[in-house]
């Protein structure tokens, strides 16, 4: 064990899947290129999820999944745990990393700033393709512990964000 | 002698079953297999009546029959894993540490990215590591 990852490899590779989907396969269909990358990330979460769950007694309810991917499944990705889980009980989660590592080195570009709409919702919106592999991965996850879900991400102000979960009843 | 082993995805689908018997029975180890997919239902849903501690994974022994032990595991993931053995006193201890590396096993084989969930694991790999797992069984306690 204690297998070590470089993180800008990481970065870098993240950075290009989305680039390579947004402007090489499906440069004219942002939809298909959002969905195809979260597919991906759900393919990942899939998978890690079977791992990290090893030696673990099983899950009674939702609440403690998904206090699971909050607190070990989130420091085995990113060495930190979620900072603040918020939930109405009657299943929405919302999960806020007040510094996701992923969007931790990037910013919005300037070239583009000047444009009609303020710079926070034009960042916002080109960080948001680099969210769906996040999303992937939680509903991945949360879905091989047996829990349909629809997961969206928020960006409030770099590089803080947020995972909505609502669970399919 | 560990005589079969199985795992069973979360819809009861088979993933792998493999028997390890000379003789021509693989159809009757098969459907001791598939007697005790309820068995499993039956404890996972009535934890209480059969006293486990809570939600572990390990089953423990989930029905005798004249020949053979059935012992069962399930994941977190709902994945079943059954072992039929035709040792009489087996040791708790060995079926856990035999379950343990057997979910080891599993886990790596379908952490391939080329492995499709919930088909068929078709794997030299994981069929090799697995057949190694069900030799090495019990050697420690006779050791």
């Amino acid at each position: 064990m204690g297998r070590e990852v470089s993180e800008s490899c990481i970065d870098s590779l993240l950075t290009e899947m989305v680039s390579s989907y947004c402007n090489r396969f499906y440069s004219n269909t942002p939809e298909l290129a959002a969905r195809r990358i979260e597919a991906i990330g759900y393919q990942v979460g899939h998978q890690l999820s079977e791992r990290y769950t090893m030696e673990r007694p099983r899950f009674t309810d939702h609440l403690e999944a998904i206090k699971f991917i909050c607190k070990d499944f989130w420091s085995e990705l990113f060495k930190k745990q979620i900072d603040n889980l918020k939930t109405n009980h009657k299943g929405t989660f919302v999960l806020q990393d007040n510094k996701f590592r992923w969007l931790s080195r990037m910013s919005g570009d300037p070239s583009v700033e000047n444009g009609t709409q303020d710079p926070e919702s034009k960042a916002a919106q080109a960080m948001s393709m680099y969210l769906y592999f996040p999303c992937g991965i939680i509903r991945g996850a949360l879905s091989n512990l047996g829990i349909p879900c629809a997961v969206s991400a928020d960006i409030s102000s770099l590089p803080a964000c947020s995972f909505v979960i609502r669970i399919k009843v | 002698m560990i005589v079969c082993v199985a795992v069973v995805g979360h819809q009861n689908n088979p993933l792998y079953i493999q028997s390890f018997t000379e003789a021509d029975d693989a159809l009757k180890l098969h459907h001791i297999v598939h007697c005790s997919l309820d068995v499993v239902d039956e404890r996972v849903n009535n934890p209480k009546k059969s006293g486990l501690t809570l939600n572990e994974t390990f089953l423990g022994l989930l029905y005798p029959t004249e020949n053979y032990k059935v012992y069962g595991y399930l994941t977190n993931t709902k994945v079943k894993f059954i072992l039929v053995t035709t040792d009489l006193d087996v040791r708790d201890a060995d079926v856990r540490n035999f379950f343990r590396r057997f979910h080891a096993a599993y886990v790596d084989a379908v952490s391939n990215p080329f492995h499709v969930p919930g088909k068929k694991i078709t794997s030299r790999t994981f069929a090799e590591r697995v057949s190694n797992i069900v030799k090495s069984f019990g050697l420690s306690s006779a050791g």
